[in-house]
């Protein structure tokens, strides 16, 4: 991007992904180390995207802290939370704020902390480095370098799933079930974030689910360590550096090369056999997709979110003989322009690579290269809305259609379900009705 | 009134002067507008969430640049339902979006190119108002100086406005900034083309959800004219001429008498305070501002013939909703000006609490309140769910926050922020209000929630 004004970024800052990695931990509560916006502002888009209530707290650092620092703030806001919640632990990650004032958070929470009942994590995430990608990385590798240690031998794979939505991860852990296979997933939002409504109440502030502190602890002796986005992969390489633990940073399980990646990693890590099942839900992805070839072929497609994702959907597009015409990421990885250049030479495309620049671009890029589909998130409404084609969902925020967390695109049932979703959008845009039905 | 100490408070005594509970002869108000207990889960934002989220945000055909990381930025982009004939200020967010670089050696630079790229790209706009968020005060950017640079090369004003999320105790200052500043460097710069004598102001007036849309026509058909709204669906060239009034009337008190006040002092133009929620208190506007203009027969006139429209809609849920107690929560104005629409609608409300009200705020909500009534200063979520589950209310007026918290406890809930299906001002609005509370609390869903799944 030439341009020095940033318009209409798909992209946010760290400690929003700081926190969804803490909201994956069980009866950890997230503590922003900052002003009240900072806080406040990612509750509310988790609040949207998930219709959850999402509960952070906030150290409320003001004017006398930009003088003083912000230890006698987070001093308290530690023993605040410890004698009113008593959770398992608190995630704190840092702000602008926070970072520019120079606070030393990991010696204040360890002076704060009298005994070591309640366990703390400090990742340092200030807001002008890096995105939401970076936040969550950062805090899962602090929740890993915190807590892992050597033991013995558990038979289990550690699964790194990035920032996706709890049905994804439900759909993730059915595979590995199928395949019979143990796994930690670091971390888990399925349960914390999509929380039932049960008889007898809910505690909303420390809910249920999310993964054990003690199965972090044990990810330092698993099997290996699978990062389904890249984003996400510095705790695995922290782990294999440390104790050895093989790590594998692959593409996400999207469509049929990356989703049979995924399944014969875990199948070489474990030694597991792909069992007749996992072959079965194959089979009904290529006959899904066998269904629907000729309204996909050549449809162009331009897709824009966060890198792991789009560089998979990107592969799906291409494997469907769709013409994905656009490949847009705010957020810079390294394996995101080889990724996509890989698809283009395997399927002869032309995608164009936009990395690091804003859906203003993205946009103007539509325009030249053509779109009959687009796919990202709610903030691509106002694009397909001009362009008058339609926006299939996908990735975060996600605030303007229901369920969208609730679904998984991942595995090869997610899939299908993403290709569905695809196919019917094109065929209430485009097609006569008359012709739909043999 | 005396202050009470919830349960999940006992470790956390400075929270007791903050709630009181309403005892007659005896009122105490609640200790507000003071720093955060560190820790909590409040609900409040930062100074930058009032005055771009809340007062500067709202006019419609100018770029709204955020100035600092591009999280401020995001949040703010297109959250708040003030809508507008324009789309400009939604559909767009403008970031200087800083990184590490301009921590260090200063975002000036960054700021100057990004003010002139982006009045290049969308040469339609009016102005450029520029907000700094926390980062930018810390590292001290002089972006007074940029602006003034910006403005002479570009030709259209540019507006800086200092509000840096960490200064003040909540969005409160923000408003105040916001106020101060478009007060100082806009209002007064030009000359309204014509003026009547039936000139008047709406001020602390979003247009959330079509408010605006609803409460402006009705002073129009009394024959007042509305020289400008402040700043729901307002255009730029609207606010300079707002010293020309011959009247202001205040709607949202807390986030903008600021700029009424400045305008009486400055241009003796008088304000009255309105509220422009229910039946009752939509009229009595309407004849406050009648009796202001010797228009008292237009206000009768118009008040007839909108209850004639539809106070039989209102008779008909008041009836569906006689007897049911609420709960309100909204930053800080909403928290009194529904007290009475609900009793309109047959509903007690019994308790209210606000984001960041000031110490008038709550004296209007105690003159409303009933004996036994809980009030609560900055609330946060625990304090919440804590009064939801010991009072439980038939419904929950708040913002999308608590929303899901509320759902989860199995109690209705009403958006009030940003409406369920707004707009909810004026007459035709109020019908819309009770509409929704309706729905909230009728809905057969509710019947489920503590259903346990047995074989009989
Ligand atoms: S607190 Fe500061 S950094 Fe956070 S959102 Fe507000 S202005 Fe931005």
């Amino acid at each position: 991007m030439a341009r020095s004004v940033t318009i209409n970024p798909p992209k946010m800052c760290q400690p929003m992904g700081a926190i969804l990695a803490y909201m994956g931990v069980h009866g950890c509560v997230p503590l922003v180390h900052g002003s009240q916006g900072c806080s406040t502002y990612p509750r509310y888009n988790i609040a949207r995207h998930f219709r959850e209530s999402a509960e952070v707290a906030v150290s409320s650092l003001a004017e006398d802290a930009a003088v003083y620092g912000g230890a006698k703030n987070l001093t308290e806001a530690i023993k605040n939370i410890k004698s009113r919640l008593n959770p398992v632990a608190i995630g704190i990650c840092t702000t602008c704020m926070s970072e520019t004032i120079g606070d030393d958070v990991k010696l204040i929470a360890k002076k704060a902390l009298a005994d070591d009942t309640m366990k703390i994590f400090p990742a340092s995430t200030p807001s002008y480095v890096g995105t939401h990608l970076t936040g969550y990385d950062n805090a899962l590798r602090t929740l890993v370098e915190t807590l892992a240690v050597k033991g013995e031998p558990n038979n289990k794979v550690n699964i790194i799933t990035g920032i996706i939505n709890p049905g994804d991860i439900r759909e993730l852990k059915n595979m590995l079930r199928l395949m019979n296979v143990q796994s930690i997933f670091l971390s888990d939002i399925s349960e914390t974030l999509d929380t039932p409504i049960l008889p007898g109440g809910h505690k909303p502030m420390l809910p249920d689910g999310g993964t054990k502190i003690a199965d972090i602890a044990d990810s330092a002796n698993s099997l290996g360590t699978i990062a389904i986005c890249r984003t996400a992969g510095s705790a695995a390489v922290y782990l294999k550096n440390k104790f050895n633990v093989p790590a594998v940073l692959d593409p996400a399980p999207i469509g049929v090369a990356n989703t049979d990646r995924f399944v014969q990693n875990i199948s070489r890590l474990s030694k597991a056999p792909i069992p007749n099942e996992i072959v079965i839900e194959r089979g009904r992805l290529i006959d899904s997709m066998v269904d629907v070839h000729h309204y996909m072929f050549g449809r162009k497609v331009a897709i824009f979110g966060d890198p792991d994702l789009v560089s998979a959907i990107v592969r799906f597009c291409a494997e469907a003989g769709m013409n994905p015409t656009v490949a847009m990421t705010a957020t810079k990885h390294k394996d995101f322009a080889p990724d996509i250049k890989a698809v283009n030479g395997e399927y002869k495309a032309d995608t164009q690579i936009l990395e690091g620049t804003d859906l203003y671009e993205f946009h103007e890029v539509v325009k030249t290269h053509g779109a009959e589909l687009i796919l990202g998130n709610s903030k691509g409404k106002d694009i397909a809305d001009d362009e008058g084609v339609p926006l299939v969902r996908f990735g975060f925020p996600v605030y303007d259609r229901v369920g969208v967390y609730r679904y998984s695109i991942m595995g090869y049932n997610g899939s299908i379900y993403l290709l569905d979703q695809m196919t019917n959008a094109i065929l209430g845009h485009k097609y006569d009705p008359n012709k739909l039905h043999q | 009134m005396t202050t009470i100490l919830p349960e999940c408070d006992i470790p956390i005594p400075q929270r007791r002067p903050h709630i009181v509970c309403h005892e007659p002869g005896n009122i105490i108000l609640p200790m507000c507008n003071i720093q955060t207990v560190p820790g909590d889960m409040t609900e409040r934002g930062c100074t930058f969430a009032g005055c771009r989220g809340v007062v500067g945000g709202p006019v419609k055909d100018v770029i709204q640049l955020v100035h600092g990381p591009i999280g401020c930025a995001y949040y703010t982009w297109g959250t708040r339902r003030n809508l507008s004939d324009v789309k400009l200020h939604r559909k767009y967010c403008f970031s200087t979006d800083l990184t590490e670089e301009s921590v260090i050696y200063g975002g000036a630079k960054k700021l100057l190119k990004s003010i002139i790229e982006a009045h290049e790209l969308f040469p339609e706009a009016k102005a450029v108002f520029v907000y700094s968020t926390c980062v930018v005060g810390l590292i001290g950017d002089d972006t007074e100086a940029i602006c003034k640079q910006a403005q002479e090369k570009i030709g259209i004003p540019v507006v800086p406005f200092h509000c840096e999320g960490f200064r003040g105790v909540s969005q409160s200052l923000g408003h105040h900034i916001a106020n101060r500043t478009l007060f100082e460097k806009v209002v007064g710069t030009k000359e309204p083309e014509t003026t009547t004598p039936y000139d008047m102001c709406i001020i602390g007036e979003f247009n959330i959800d079509g408010d605006a849309w609803i409460v402006k026509p009705l002073f129009e058909r009394m024959g007042v004219r509305v020289l400008s709204v402040f700043t729901g669906n307002a255009s730029y060239a609207d606010l300079p001429p707002m010293h020309r009034a011959k009247l202001n009337i205040v709607q949202c008190q807390r986030s903008s008498t600021y700029i009424a006040k400045m305008i009486q002092d400055k241009y003796n133009i008088p304000y009255i305070n309105v509220s422009l929620f229910g039946m009752k208190q939509t009229a009595e506007a309407l004849r406050d501002v009648g009796k202001f203009f010797h228009l008292e027969e237009n206000a009768d006139k118009v008040i007839a013939e909108e209850l004639a429209k539809y106070q039989k809609n209102i008779d008909y849920y008041r009836k569906r909703l006689e007897g049911k107690k609420c709960f309100i929560y909204q930053g800080a104005p909403r928290a009194w000006h529904w007290i009475e629409p609900m009793r309109e609608l047959g509903i007690e409300t019994i308790l209210t609490a606000t984001t960041f009200g000031h110490k008038d705020d709550y004296e209007k909500i105690m003159s409303k309140a009933k004996p036994g009534h809980i009030c609560i200063d900055n609330p946060n979520a625990l304090e919440i769910e804590e009064y939801l589950v010991k009072l439980r209310p038939d419904f929950f007026i708040g913002g999308l926050k608590e929303k899901y918290l509320t759902y989860k406890l199995g109690i209705p809930f009403i958006n009030g922020h940003s409406y369920e299906e707004g707009p909810y001002a004026g007459f035709e609005g109020f019908v819309n209000f009770a509409r929704d509370i309706d729905v909230a609390v009728n809905s057969p869903v509710w019947k489920f929630i503590n259903k346990p799944l047995e074989v009989s």
